[in-house]
């Protein structure tokens, strides 16, 4: 599903995020991301999704070598993935039905099934009394799980997700990821980068922690936070 | 292809509306852009009929001798009209010449008794010539100096008038160069600011736009509703400077007639009020849609 190959970006100040990286990820799982800060858990969802671009190595996503994508496909490929992000990436001009309709739109989908979907994603996060609501009317709670709606509406291939509790409390922290884990289930994959120790113990998936960027230990079932 | 012709034009109206502030200082702005731009159209239409209005009053003469045969004179007439340059001319006969000198002073009586007591018409027979531009007038005389009957020509009061034609040909001149430099430097500082104004506007949303890209638009599709966006800015700035500067006309119109009776502000602007609204309203739209376009490239590169 995802592979790299001997993957390094620098950064223009010349710090290594990435250092000859290579991961296999492989459809259906549930991968915990961990290490300290500039290990390179976010430089490598970024270049998931192709935002940034390596200088080196190859990185191949559903088949498909991102290095030979065009900006014509680009929507496409991200189109397989649904994102979310610690600061919630949320349009502020749109309300919470239109976040999520937007996904949809771009996937070309007809007003009816919009119409149809969209209160399902709503339901299924808990937010389905909150439709009219704009991201600044809502708690950071809400809007975590209203960007989860929306990286799901499509039925992505892959979700990444970067320190997706990193501004919520405890409790609202474990309903995101157990969201992430009932998405699992369908049979999509998810990377879930993330500090929260309780959190990664707790899903007890593979856990892959991340030094200076390279794979430092990768513990394939049964992971703990160990950094 | 409808369905998302619709949902293009219903996102950019939404998005003018939620961005209430925006689009009202955005719109403003634009405001007075176009009414700047329909300044320029009515000192160009006043500057236009001050222009004309001299060029009309400007002509040359030819008069001929008294042993000239009428059909020598209808001959050069002939030859004259047979220029490009010449716009009309007009054969004054000696008869003729007489006539209208005794109606030009029918009021006075001193010269009434004199023309009572000439024995014959010391009038010459003429012909009038009006040039399509001022600046045809030399070449015009040239060809009449060249001409086979220039030997019943007496004078050619071309050169008597030369000075006068220079100095309309140079107001036209002038008029026309720094009017040109004038507009264009005037319509480059207006498609600065109305750029600018947008740019500020998307750049303000320039996280929404890139949140759009990393969940998959397209660029058309995030860029439809902005250029929609734009031309909405230009089409109320359009509206509101149609609707200010017919009352403006109103008032001003009486006051430059009484300057310049040849130029009826009013009635040119009521004339083509279609046209002008149309071209205000396109200008309005394009400047708008045209400058979000430029502004929402360099956001779609993520």
């Amino acid at each position: 599903m995802i592979e790299f190959k001997n993957v390094s970006t620098i950064y223009d100040n010349d710090f290594i995020a990435l250092d000859g990286l290579n991961l296999e990820i492989k459809q259906g799982e549930f991968v915990s991301l961990v290490g300290p800060s500039g290990a390179g858990k976010s430089t490598l969802l970024r270049l998931l999704t192709r935002e940034l671009i390596p200088n080196k190595g190859v990185i191949i996503l559903d088949g498909v070598d991102l290095a030979k994508l065009s900006m014509n496909d680009l929507p496409f490929l991200r189109r397989k993935i649904g994102m979310v992000f610690q600061d919630f990436k949320l349009l502020s001009n749109k309300n919470a039905f239109e976040n999520i309709a937007f996904a949809l739109e771009v996937c070309g989908a007809t007003k009816e099934e919009i119409d149809a979907d969209v209160p399902k994603a709503l339901t299924i996060v808990g937010l389905n009394d909150k439709t009219e609501r704009f991201p600044h009317q809502m708690s950071g709670g809400e809007k975590q799980r209203l960007a989860i709606a929306r990286a799901l509406i499509h039925r992505p291939k892959i979700i990444l997700a970067d320190e997706p509790t990193g501004n919520l409390d405890l409790v609202n922290s474990y309903d995101v990821v157990k969201l992430l884990m009932k998405i699992n289930e369908f049979g999509t994959t998810v990377v879930l980068a993330t500090h929260n120790r309780e959190i990664v113990n707790s899903v007890g998936r593979r856990v892959i922690t991340m030094e200076s960027g390279r794979v430092v230990k990768d513990q394939t079932e049964q992971g703990k936070y160990i950094i | 292809m409808k369905a998302s012709l619709k949902r293009i034009f219903d996102t950019g109206w939404t998005n003018f509306k939620r961005n209430s502030y925006l689009s009202l200082g955005t719109t403003g702005v634009m405001v007075l852009v176009l009414s700047m731009f329909s300044g320029l159209l009515a000192v160009n239409y006043i500057s236009s009929r001050i222009v004309s209005t001299l060029q009309d009053k400007v002509d040359v003469s030819v008069y001929f001798k008294n042993e000239a045969k009428e059909e020598e004179i209808l001959q050069v007439k002939n030859d004259l009209e047979s220029l490009s340059q010449v716009k009309v001319v007009t054969y004054i006969s000696k008869d003729q010449a007489f006539e209208d000198f005794k109606q030009k002073h029918a009021g006075d009586a001193l010269i009434q008794e004199s023309l009572a007591e000439l024995e014959s018409n010391p009038l010459q027979a003429s012909l009038n010539v009006k040039a399509n531009e001022s600046s045809q007038y030399a070449s015009i005389a040239g060809f009449l100096e060249e001409n086979k009957l220039r030997s019943v020509v007496d004078k050619i009061n071309f050169y008597e008038n030369e000075q006068v034609i220079k100095r309309v040909e140079g107001i036209y001149r002038g008029i026309q160069n720094w009017g040109f430099i004038a507009t264009m430097a005037l319509a480059l500082v207006a498609v600065l600011v109305t750029f600018n104004t947008i740019r500020l506007t998307i750049y303000n949303q320039k996280q929404e736009i890139e949140i759009m890209r990393l969940v998959g638009g397209s660029s058309w599709h995030i860029k439809a509703p902005y250029l929609v966006e734009g031309g909405l800015y230009g089409a109320f700035a359009g509206l509101i400077t149609i609707a200010m500067f017919y009352p403006a006309v109103i008032f001003a119109s009486p006051k430059v007639e009484a300057l310049m009776p040849e130029v009826g502000l009013l009635g040119y602007f009521l004339t083509n009020i279609l046209q002008f609204a149309g071209l205000v309203l396109l200008v309005g739209i394009l400047l708008g849609a045209v400058s979000s376009f430029v502004a929402i490239r360099r956001f779609l590169k993520v």
